[in-house]
């Protein structure tokens, strides 16, 4: 099974928050991606990274979150009991306590979207591709090969140039 | 349930994105992204937030669904629609008849093309050329500029040239935020190698992509470019052969820039001499190179001459007529070029047709039946001080909102208080508005259908997704009632029977040489659209200007020599700093739209004035402490936000929330644009009492107007 994340290029990044308007039309007017800026003008968006040993999973008491056949962490809202375990382990600050209905929400990789084929609406709107959808090894392959290739390039022409993301 | 996908254009900026708007019986229920048509501007269907959030300023709470009196300023009756048409048509033939140019006309670039060439018409069939649109505010100087040097005022390229790239020249625009997705383009060019130059007293989240950044003062583009132009002839980087073939004017040129040393530029600019040296050698020897600007270049009183002299940089590296190559000025607003093409200016009729040649005005003559004003008429900032004279009496504003847009608000809001009739049609209640008499409520772009010409001169039809609220009407079906009313009743182009804006595409086909080809039929079939000019139907449209020769009368491109000119107003003694205005990505222009929507205003919530650390720390100024930003004109309330990212003396305020009160409305000679983009001011830290007693003076951006019974 190959299991498919949402990878964040934050060289590409622009800030322009377009995932999290998109995100946030998809999910009832709550956001699940967002974009963070340091040092004043780098920036990068944060979606739930649907870990390989994810431990939000592992705490949940009623297995109220589950994974999917993308490999998505998703939650089935009528079991959990808004415990917070998972808000609790998750490394990177995820889950959210819904205010209203007292149950966790996160990122749920747009399940309605892919189940019409479609990619999770942060990665089809972002303009400039900095979010791309797939697998994580076949995603890392790719840049490895663009980055041989322009270095290949670069050797061949004998230009003296810097690096600052491929 | 019928429920279906409309494929539209996006309403907002003007890359012109195809979207679906996913309806059941005219009800929104949601977007979906254009990612199936192939060749749309907007590749894969990418969307930048506002794009995204498309659907909530059309369902905004205020919007406007009942004709509307004023009964006194800011306070309406409703009324019916044929009264409402009834009373504008009757006033507006008294004033016709009296004196023509005592009317103004306003145009629209958030509108369809057709409606735009209704209202010329209905202007200029009362007797009057007194009609122009915002373009005036944002791309005058690039239409006159271009039109100087290469006979037409258009983008040159397409996207795909700005993709097929070797080197980019971003100056005066921040791409990244302005145009996201156009912005798509220059990265995908980055990825193939290419180079990107990025001039801007800013450090913006373009030149964070930028190999070479240049950051000069806000106004000295001038001898920025003179200086690059410099470089190129002194090492013979230039395209002789280009220069020799296509090109007259080169020792003017070669004489003017003589002067503009890396050193003395250097010393106006403030860009390191050795810089300027690589970006001129970087640009001029990239084989294919693509320069793109925007306000920061043209709403200056010299922006005419910036877009020459910028024109002059594209033809000498020979950058010109090829694919890959071009210049690439980007509009603002989703319809600045339709309704340029179209005639809603002064001086033109449609197609580029000037009014006081009498050829041309005898076709239009003949073709709409009527005698026609040769006298070129006034423009959006000549007749706020046209009406202080009692020149202009009366305005009909058609989806614009000058308080906000127009430089130097307090004067502009005088100016409105002396008018005599005035009617605004708009989608939802505008700061003018509360200056109106009638009020007529339009539909939005979604409720509404027609054709549209984007930046790269690419006409698109966007179909009617959603129903308008309560009686709320298309603008073309205002345009032509009130034409109809006025006594035009005439056959085919000589009146105002219009079953639909297919109708009127097809009139504007048979006057509008660029246009002659590009059929409502074409258009409904193929979404990708068609660049003009397609001179006929079986035309696939063009995608690269001037390939054989420019369209000037000997068709050569006229180099511009140009001598540096500073802004009208420079730093002094009492107004130190310099100010500049810019934009944020979530909003757009005047906030009519984007401040409706829940989603963006809660990402951008107010604007925030970038002031250099060393300058802050000076005046004591932390983030997020008030300041007042006062110049000649005014003075303007806003929060300080202390960043690295502006040049040390520079002040630079976002415009959406009404910064206009403080800007300067000096005019550049022949764009008779204002110059909004540089101004003298001083910056005085002020408690947040003192902040909201000032906030009261400024013009509120979303207005409350009170409907009163009888």
């Amino acid at each position: 099974m190959a299991r498919k994340t949402v990878f964040i290029d934050f060289s590409k990044c622009i800030e322009c928050r377009a995932c999290e308007v998109a995100c946030e039309r998809e999910h009832n007017g709550r956001s699940f991606i967002n974009v963070f800026e340091w040092q004043e003008m780098a920036a990068m968006a944060l979606n739930c990274r649907h870990c390989e040993k994810a431990p939000c999973l592992e705490v949940c008491p009623t297995n109220a979150l589950y994974r999917d056949g993308d490999g998505a962490v998703l939650l089935a809202p009528q079991k959990c009991i808004g415990c917070l375990m998972c808000g609790i382990v998750c490394p990177f600050g995820i889950p959210e306590l819904d205010s209203l209905d007292k149950i966790m929400m996160k990122c749920d990789l747009c399940a309605h979207r892919r189940a019409e084929g479609k990619l999770p609406a942060c990665v089809e709107t972002c303009p400039t591709d900095a979010l791309l959808f797939g697998d994580f090894n076949d995603i890392q392959r790719m840049r490895r090969q663009k980055f041989t290739e322009k270095a290949i390039e670069i050797a061949k022409s004998g230009e003296r140039i810097q690096f600052r993301g491929v | 349930m019928d429920e279906k996908l409309v494929p539209v254009v996006c309403p907002y900026c003007g890359v012109g994105c195809r979207l679906y708007i996913r309806s059941s019986d005219g009800h929104p229920l949601g977007i979906e992204y254009a990612n199936d048509i192939p060749g749309i501007s907007n590749e894969n269907g990418k969307l930048c937030p506002k794009g995204n959030a498309v659907l909530e300023y059309v369902l905004a709470r205020d919007r406007l669904k009942k004709p509307l009196k004023a009964k006194e300023q800011g306070k309406f009756v409703e009324i019916s629609w044929s009264q409402a048409i009834k009373e504008v048509a009757e006033r507006l033939k008294e004033y016709s008849k009296d004196d023509p140019n005592s009317m103004m006309f306003f145009g629209s670039a958030k509108t369809f093309n057709e409606p735009n060439y209704l209202i010329q018409k209905l202007a200029r069939m009362l007797g009057t050329n007194n009609v122009d649109h915002c373009a005036r505010l944002c791309h005058a100087s690039t239409v006159s500029g271009l039109k100087a040097v290469f006979g037409a005022g258009a983008m040159t390229n397409t996207y795909r040239d700005i993709e097929e790239a070797n080197v980019i020249f971003i100056i005066g625009h921040n791409f990244a935020e302005t145009h996201p997705v156009g912005f798509r383009y220059v990265l995908k060019a980055k990825e193939r190698g290419a180079k990107v130059i990025v001039a801007d007293p800013r450090f913006t989240r373009t030149a964070w992509f930028a190999d070479i950044y240049l950051q000069h003062y806000p106004g000295t583009d001038i001898a920025l470019i003179n200086g690059l132009i410099h470089v190129i002839i002194e090492e013979r980087l230039y395209d002789e052969k280009f220069v020799r073939e296509r090109c007259t004017g080169f020792d003017e040129l070669a004489k003017t820039v003589e002067k503009f040393t890396p050193g003395y530029v250097e010393k106006i600019t403030g860009v390191p001499a050795d810089l300027i040296v690589q970006a001129a050698r970087t640009f001029a020897t990239g084989g294919k190179g693509v320069i793109t600007w925007a306000m920061g270049i043209t709403q200056h009183t010299h922006g005419h001459d910036n877009v020459r002299l910028l024109a002059t940089l594209s033809a000498i590296c020979g950058y010109q007529g090829r694919e890959g190559c071009g210049v690439s000025p980007m509009r603002g607003q989703n319809n600045v070029q339709g309704a340029c093409d179209l005639g809603v200016l002064p001086n033109v009729f449609p197609g580029y047709k000037a009014v006081s040649d009498p050829e041309g005005r005898k076709f239009f003559e003949e073709f709409w039946g009527t005698e026609l004003s040769g006298e070129v008429g006034l423009t959006v900032i000549e007749a706020a001080h046209a009406i202080e004279k009692g020149k202009v009496r009366a305005y009909y504003v058609m989806g614009e909102n000058p308080v906000i847009s127009d430089a130097n608000t307090n004067h502009v809001i005088k100016a409105l208080h002396k008018l005599e009739f005035m009617v605004v049609q708009d989608i939802v209640p505008t700061p003018t508005m509360e200056f109106a008499d009638i009020v007529l409520p339009a539909a939005a772009m979604l409720e509404n259908e027609g054709s549209l010409t984007n930046t790269e001169r690419r006409v698109q039809w966007s179909f009617q997704a959603i129903n308008p609220p309560g009686e709320a009407r298309p603008d073309w079906w205002i345009v032509s009632e009130i034409g109809k009313a006025a006594g035009f009743t005439g056959d085919g182009p000589k009146g105002f029977n219009y079953s639909g804006p297919e109708d009127i595409l097809r009139e504007v086909n048979a006057c509008t040489p660029q246009y002659r080809g590009i059929t409502p039929e074409r258009l409904k079939a193929n979404l990708a659209g068609i660049h003009w000019p397609c001179p006929s139907e079986d035309h696939p449209g063009t995608r690269v200007l001037y390939k054989e020769r420019f369209l000037t009368s000997d068709g050569k491109a006229h180099l511009a020599a140009v001598e540096y000119r500073g802004p009208a107003e420079t730093p002094d003694e009492d107004y130190p700093f310099l100010l500049t205005t810019v934009r944020y990505v979530g909003h757009y222009h005047t906030l009519t739209m984007t401040g409706r929507s829940r989603a963006l205003v809660k990402r951008w919530p107010e604007p925030l004035a970038e002031i250099h650390p060393e300058d802050a720390e000076r005046l004591g100024i932390k983030t997020g402490d008030w300041v007042k930003i006062v110049t000649r004109r005014g003075e303007y309330p806003i929060r300080a936000k202390v960043t690295r990212t502006v040049k040390k003396g520079v002040i630079a305020v976002p415009w959406h929330w009404g910064a206009n009160v403080v800007t300067n409305d000096a005019l550049d000679p022949v764009a008779k644009i204002p110059e909004t983009k540089a101004c003298a001011c001083k910056v005085v830290k002020i408690t947040e009492e003192e902040a909201r007693e000032l906030m009261k003076k400024v013009p509120p951006v979303i207005p409350e107007i009170e409907i009163v019974r009888g």
